[in-house]
This record gives C-alpha cells, sequence and structure tokens, in this order.
C-alpha cells in the first residue's frame, strides 16, 4: 500500500497534506507516530470516569493531530466531539463518542497495515 | 547552556506528536526545547528566559492552558522580550483577538503548513532581533555615559580639594570650549577618525589637563610676578606629572577616558610648530585632543583676569591667537575657532555652575525618555539573570529553599535544589490546595506563618520564623525568612511573597545539646543550680500565689565515704541518692544537685507539707549502699514564711540545715524566723555563679522587715 492508497481507505486528503508538509518521508514518520499517542486511551478512559474536561483536551489532541495529519474523516468526527465536550459532557457527547471510535479503529488498522506493508 | 548560536526556541504542546512536528520543521536552522503543558513551559521560561528567542504555544493543554502561560508571562513581564507565536485549532475569533490583546506576536492555525511556519517563526525573529539590537546598542550608549560621569566626579572630587577657585572654573571653560571646537573640527573634515562619543569623552578629559598641577608649590602656582627660570622649569613639569597621575590610576586602568585624559595632560603644552614640552612633538604628532585642549586653554588664560594681567575681550583673544601672538596651532584648528567664535561667548558665559554639558545632558535625557521601556534593557537582564544563577549555585551549596509565591495566579516556583529536595514540582500551582504542600508544615505552624504574613505592611515586609518541616517524614528545623512583596501605592496591595528556608536542625540540635550538657549535672544527671533556678524562678512568677517549699539537703558523714572507700565510691553513692531522689519526687517537682554531696527540692503544694518532706526524706535517708548509710540533713524553707525570691529561700532552708547538724544530723527541719540568726552552712551553691547571697546583717534586715 502507498500512503496515498492508505489516504484513501481511511478518508483522508492527500494532495492537502503533501502541500503542506515537507515530503512523504516527513508524513510518513508522523502518520506511524499517530499509532503511539495515547490521547484516544485518554478520552476512551475519561469519559469512561466521566472527566467531561479530560475527554475534551484528548478529543482536541485527537482533532489537532488529525488535522495537522490531513485525516479528514476522523477529524470531522473529532471535532464535532470536542465541540460537544467544551463545555463538560453532553447528551450527545455518547454518540459522537461512538463515532469517534468507529473511524479512529478503522484509521489505525489502515495505518497497521500500511506499516506491515513496509516490513515486508 | 549550549553552545550552540543557534536561536531557540521553546514548543508547548501537549500532543507529542504535533511537538515532533514542529521540531522536525524548524530542526536545523534553530534549537528547539520542548513543553507538554504550561507548566512545564513557566518553568522552562523562569530558568532560560534570557535564552529562549521564541515560543510556541498551544491553547489547550491540561495542568496550566495557554492564556494561563501568557497571563504569567504578562506579569512577570517576559512578553516584552520574549515573543510569542500561538498555534492552535482554535478559530473562535473572539479566543484569537484575546491572545493578541495578551501580547502574542502572530497566530499560526492547524493544520501547519511547513512553509508557513518557518516564514512566521522567521519574521517574528528579525522583528525581535532588530528590537534587542536597538536595545543593546542604546543601554551600551547610555552605559558608557554613566560610567564616564560616574568616573570623573570620582578623579576631579580627588583634585577639587587641591585646585583654587580661578582653575575650577578653568577648568569647565576649557571643556565647554574643546567640544565646541571638536564639534566644529568634525564637521569640517574627517581627517581625524572622532566619534560623537568621541567628543564626549575628550570634553569630559579636558577637565583634568592641569591636574598635574597638584604637585606644584603654592608658592610657584600662585607667585604674581614672573617666574624665574628655575620656577618655570618646575612649573613645566606639571604636565608629565599629571599623566604620571593618570598611569597609576590603577582601577581606572584601559578606560577609554583615562587614556586621552593621559594625552591630553602630557602634551596640552606641546606646540605645533614643535617648541613645546615635555616631548617636543610636532604637528599631528600631537594628539588632536591635546592640541585642542592646548588651544581651549590658552583662549581662557586669555580672556581670564589673573595676578599678572588683566582679562582681554573675546575678539582680543581670538585675535591675539589667530595672529599667533600665543604660539603656533593647527590651522584647523584655528579656523575653527574664527568659525565658532559667534557662539563662544554665549556660551562659555553661563557655565560657571553647571556640571556637565548641557548637550551631554539633554541627550541622556532624550535616550531616557525615548526608551524608557528599556530600563530593563538586555543587558540589565543579562546581569540579573546572571546574578540569578550566582544566587542559586550559593543556594545549592548552602542547601536553601527558596520561593516565591504569586497570590495571583496563587501558584509558588521553588528553586530547583529545593523542589527536588522537598519531592515537590518545581511549581505548584494553588498550593494550599495541595496535600503535599499542605503536609510540609504542621497546620497550627501554617496558621501561624500566615498570621504573620498578614500583618505585615510595604514597610516592614519581613517575618523570620522558626519552626519544623517535614522531611521524608521526619521533621526537621527549618528558620523561613520572607518577605511580602507589594505594588502599588497608596494603598498599596499585596501580591506574593519571597523567601528562603534554611536547614537549621543540626545547628539547633546542637545547640539544644549545648544546652542540655550547660543545664544538668554530669554525674547524676540531676539539672545543675543555674538551671533549677532559672526553672524554679519562672515557676513562680508564672503561679506567683501557690504555696512553694525548698528543701536543702546534704548526706551526713559523706566525706568519711569518700575518704574510706575513695571517690569512685563517693560519686557511686550520689548517683545512687540522685537516682533515688528522681524516683521519689513528683513529675512537677525540681530537683537539682547543687554540688558536692548538696542538693535541693523545689516543690509546690496544696495539702500538709510535713508529709510530703517527710515521704521524701525517709525514701532517701535510712537506706544502705554497699555498705555505706545513706543519712542525710535537710532543711526545708516555704514561701508562707518566706518571700517568694529563690536567693532567700535558699538561704532560709541552708539556715535550716544548719540548725539540723547542730542538732545532731539525720533529720530535716524547717525554717522558721528564730533561725535567722543562725549562719548558713555557706554550702557549696555560694561560689557559684548566681547572685550572692546577702551579707548576714543585710539577711537580718529582711526577715525582720518580714516579720515586724
Amino acid at each position: 500500500m502507498t500512503l496515498q492508497e492508505l489516504y484513501e481507505v481511511i478518508g483522508g486528503d492527500y494532495q492537502e497534506v503533501r502541500g503542506r508538509l515537507p515530503s512523504d518521508k516527513f508524513i510518513q514518520k508522523f502518520v506511524l507516530k499517530f499509532l503511539d499517542d495515547k490521547s484516544y486511551e485518554l478520552l476512551l478512559s475519561s469519559l469512561e470516569q466521566g472527566n467531561g474536561e479530560e475527554a475534551f483536551r484528548a478529543a482536541h489532541t485527537i482533532k489537532g493531530m488529525c488535522q495537522n495529519l490531513g485525516f479528514t474523516t476522523l477529524m470531522a468526527s473529532s471535532t464535532e466531539l470536542t465541540e460537544s465536550l467544551r463545555n463538560g459532557l453532553t447528551p450527545e457527547s455518547g454518540p459522537l463518542a461512538e463515532q469517534v471510535k468507529q473511524d479512529y479503529e478503522r484509521t489505525v488498522a489502515a495505518i497497521r497495515s500500511f506499516q506491515e506493508g513496509l516490513a515486508t | 547552556m549550549s553552545s550552540s548560536n543557534k536561536q531557540k526556541i521553546l514548543i508547548v504542546d501537549d500532543s507529542e506528536m504535533n511537538r515532533s512536528i514542529l521540531v522536525d520543521m524548524l530542526e536545523g536552522e534553530y534549537d528547539t526545547l520542548e513543553a507538554e503543558d504550561g507548566l512545564q513551559a513557566i518553568g522552562i521560561l523562569q530558568n532560560h528566559s534570557i535564552e529562549i528567542s521564541l515560543v510556541l504555544l498551544d491553547i489547550v493543554m491540561p495542568k496550566m492552558d495557554g492564556f494561563g502561560v501568557l497571563e504569567v508571562m504578562q506579569r512577570r513581564h517576559w512578553i516584552e522580550t520574549v515573543p510569542v507565536i500561538m498555534i492552535s485549532a482554535e478559530n473562535r475569533s473572539s479566543r484569537i483577538d484575546q491572545a493578541y490583546e495578551m501580547g502574542i506576536t502572530d497566530f499560526i492555525s492547524r493544520p501547519f503548513d511547513a512553509q508557513i511556519v518557518h516564514r512566521r517563526v522567521k519574521n517574528t525573529l528579525l522583528l525581535y532581533a532588530k528590537q534587542k539590537d536597538l536595545e543593546a546598542l542604546v543601554a551600551e550608549q547610555i552605559y558608557e555615559k554613566q560610567q564616564n560621569s560616574a568616573l570623573m566626579v570620582d578623579i576631579l572630587s580627588h583634585i577639587v580639594e587641591f585646585r583654587n577657585g580661578e582653575s575650577g572654573l578653568h577648568v569647565l571653560h576649557v571643556r565647554t570650549l574643546t567640544e565646541l571646537l571638536l564639534r566644529r573640527l568634525v564637521e569640517k573634515t574627517d581627517k581625524y577618525d572622532i566619534s560623537k562619543e568621541d567628543i564626549g569623552i575628550m570634553s569630559m578629559a579636558s577637565s583634568l589637563h592641569d591636574i598635574g598641577k597638584i604637585s606644584i608649590d603654592e608658592k610657584i602656582l600662585n607667585k604674581p610676578g614672573k617666574l624665574t627660570n628655575e620656577e618655570f622649569a618646575i612649573m613645566k613639569t606639571h604636565s608629565a606629572i599629571g599623566a604620571q597621575m593618570l598611569e597609576s590610576l590603577n582601577v581606572y586602568h584601559g578606560e577609554k577616558v583615562v587614556k586621552m585624559a593621559y594625552d591630553i595632560c602630557r602634551w596640552h603644552h606641546e606646540r605645533y610648530d614643535g617648541r613645546g614640552y615635555p616631548d617636543g612633538l610636532k604637528g599631528d604628532e600631537i594628539p588632536i585632543s591635546a592640541q585642542t585642549v592646548a588651544l581651549a586653554d590658552v583662549y581662557d588664560a586669555l580672556t581670564s583676569k589673573r595676578v599678572y594681567k588683566p582679562a582681554f575681550s573675546h575678539e582680543k583673544a581670538v585675535e591675539m591667537i589667530v595672529n599667533g601672538e600665543c604660539g603656533t596651532f593647527n590651522p584647523l584648528l584655528l579656523s575653527c575657532l574664527q568659525d565658532i567664535s559667534e557662539n563662544i561667548a554665549e556660551e562659555m558665559a553661563p557655565k560657571e555652575f553647571v556640571g556637565p554639558s548641557k548637550a551631554e545632558i539633554t541627550d541622556l535625557i532624550q535616550n531616557f525618555s525615548q526608551h524608557r521601556e528599556l530600563s530593563a534593557s538586555n543587558r540589565t537582564l543579562q546581569l540579573l539573570e546572571h546574578e540569578r544563577m550566582k544566587y542559586s549555585f550559593f543556594a545549592a551549596m548552602s542547601k536553601e529553599i527558596q520561593f516565591e509565591y504569586t497570590i495571583t495566579p496563587s501558584m509558588v516556583t521553588l528553586n530547583s535544589w529545593g523542589a527536588k529536595w522537598l519531592g515537590v514540582e518545581e511549581i505548584v500551582m494553588d498550593p494550599f490546595h495541595n496535600e503535599t504542600i499542605l503536609s510540609l508544615l504542621d497546620p497550627r505552624d501554617w496558621q501561624t506563618v500566615f498570621d504573620q504574613l498578614e500583618g505585615t505592611t510595604p514597610e516592614r515586609p519581613n517575618v523570620v520564623y522558626e519552626c519544623r518541616l517535614s522531611y521524608k517524614g521526619k521533621w526537621r528545623w527549618f528558620r523561613f525568612i520572607l518577605q511580602t512583596v507589594w505594588e502599588g501605592e497608596e494603598p498599596a496591595h499585596m501580591t506574593g511573597t519571597i523567601g528562603k528556608a534554611v536547614d537549621i536542625h543540626d545547628m539547633r540540635t546542637n545547640l539544644e545539646s549545648l544546652e542540655r550538657m550547660a543545664s544538668y549535672d554530669g554525674l547524676t544527671d540531676l539539672l545543675n543550680l543555674t538551671s533549677a533556678r532559672k526553672q524554679i524562678e519562672a515557676r513562680m512568677k508564672a503561679h506567683p500565689d501557690s504555696r512553694y517549699a525548698l528543701a536543702f539537703f546534704d548526706l551526713d558523714h559523706f566525706k568519711d565515704a569518700n575518704n574510706t572507700y575513695g571517690h569512685a565510691f563517693g560519686n557511686q553513692v550520689l548517683a545512687h541518692v540522685a537516682e533515688l531522689l528522681r524516683q521519689n519526687v513528683r513529675g512537677a517537682d525540681i530537683a537539682a544537685r547543687v554540688g558536692g554531696d548538696e542538693f535541693i527540692i523545689f516543690l509546690e503544694y496544696h495539702q500538709e507539707l510535713e508529709a510530703i518532706i517527710r515521704r521524701v526524706y525517709r525514701s532517701i535517708s535510712g537506706g544502705d549502699f554497699q555498705g555505706f548509710t545513706v543519712s542525710m540533713s535537710m532543711g526545708v524553707a516555704t514561701t508562707e514564711v518566706v518571700e517568694p525570691v529563690f536567693t532567700d529561700l535558699l538561704k532560709a532552708a541552708d539556715q535550716a540545715l544548719y540548725a539540723v547538724k547542730q542538732s545532731g544530723r539525720g533529720r530535716f527541719q524547717f525554717y522558721d524566723p528564730s533561725l535567722r540568726s543562725l549562719k548558713p552552712t555557706g554550702g557549696s551553691y555560694a561560689d557559684q555563679s548566681i547572685s550572692p547571697i546577702e551579707s548576714q546583717e543585710d539577711g537580718e534586715d529582711t526577715v525582720k522587715k518580714k516579720h515586724n
């Protein structure tokens, strides 16, 4: 899988990213780094504990990374979630978080298989 | 501090990935530091604010957000020298406006564009670099001027005592004229490499042209008539001597002004045609500064009244000089003199009581008023930074905890040694809701400290307080030295506290053990007389209405024990008695060894005293210690009969003891006034350094007064 194909799978804007960031190598490095980020775990656990403030920050961070990496789909759902959490937990937060979970899992799964492709 | 000359950028973002992206983008061209929340950022700024050229700041972060960081940067005036570019996915304009209002220079929104980040960072740095250079330049100038003036005041104040009234004015005239001539000279030609700054220094230095004269005999110096050849030869030495004096000014060696003053002193009597002294220099071999001063000197001599001549008018003086009647001068300088001829009279006249030249003052004031905000210029900041480094080094050596507390935001900053030692962060927000911080002191100590701080004023802002501080579960004594910080006037308000805590535990425990050693008798571990007296007096003072008794006893035939069995055995007997004493007095009683085989017991009583005394007496007396029969004689005085004064009680008890001894030992007796004529035993307490027991007669008087 190429980087461009990866972006297609996860619903991202490769051309836009390519215009902003210096090189494919640069992009690839940070796409792989996305796997190491702990914000998602933090988001889940703080939602579980009902800690809206922490959940907001975690969602906000995910949104920021997606912006930088041009992960359009996940960015859209995490932006909505972030807004719903800005002033604490709201009834919409639950379903919006479900959407983020779906998009995040899909994104991460795709990056993993991209990573495996690199190894071989 | 890294040795690299690259500019340092602090990147503050809670997402490691976002930081990495920025680091990757900026790496190569800049050095980067990273902070993962606002608090860390403040910590780094606190320690490296001089080195950091730019901050890239995220808004949403745990612990302290970007706005919090900006608030602190504003409060501490960092924002004035360290530009901040805010980075965020934030797109609500109200928040962006707020950030600009708080002093950010630029805003970069996510997603990052490598080129945009680069360009904005570069532009911001350029903008600030220019400003910083400008600051440095102005600061440099102001600094140099101040140095000069201070130096001149210093030297002049030394010669002031030597000069006569005439030369005082002369110095000012020469200085003004030198400045005028030089200004005109640089307008006319660039033949001499003289900067604007040099003019200032040269005219200042001109004040010193005649300082060598202080070594010339006053008779010659102020002689009304013509000097003899011999006298003139002596007079001529003043230029070389003045130069020599400047050379020996060790402290200022290497100062530009001293170098120029040297030239002027030595060569202001050289002549352009080579016929001057001391070195016979010719033409431009003579430094231009000295040539100018020579001209100014001659002009002022002509226009001033001297003992041997009247004052010539300005026009006449200029005419005489230009016509070569007073020596030969550099033609360029002569034309300068003619050029400024019209200004001279007006510039010189009112200057007599003015210190530094008017132009110079104006320059200084302009510099200051244009750059008032530069009072904390780079140089100052660097000096401060240097001081801070020095201080924290010494603080680490002396194991001090230093801290600064600000009320808004409620935050305490600790020095790194202190934070490490206490096991807390260097910056703690809201410390009074922080368990770790609160557990450092006993709540009562916190309360006392707060109360004392609340009682401070801007005039008396200091609090010194000693208490125990919890360190790894153990309490150690610390001395807190605190100073409240105030802002504004009428009324000033408290903005925080700075302070340090010094570990005095060892010192204090040493002191306590010394105190203990001084208070206790080494053999018996009972109190000694001095400290027993202190305690007894304190007790009686605290409760003056209670009834007290003082029992004074010694061991019967103790000398025999010593003589028969030796001193070591004697000591064992004493220790044995002391032990019995300790076991049989009540907790509140005070037992002490007075010296030798003499002891006292001091007690407060509420019921019948005799029963108590009998019990104590029997518990000690009558027993056997390794074949030695312990028997004692005891005198007891009470405050019912004697004034509650320690020495009176002791003396009365002693008299009672004497009565016991006279009637065959081995019992106790209470003092009563009938015993007053008895001689006290004059026991070993009499040689101890407590206030001397009154003489017999005085004692009688006291007792009489009381019972009459």
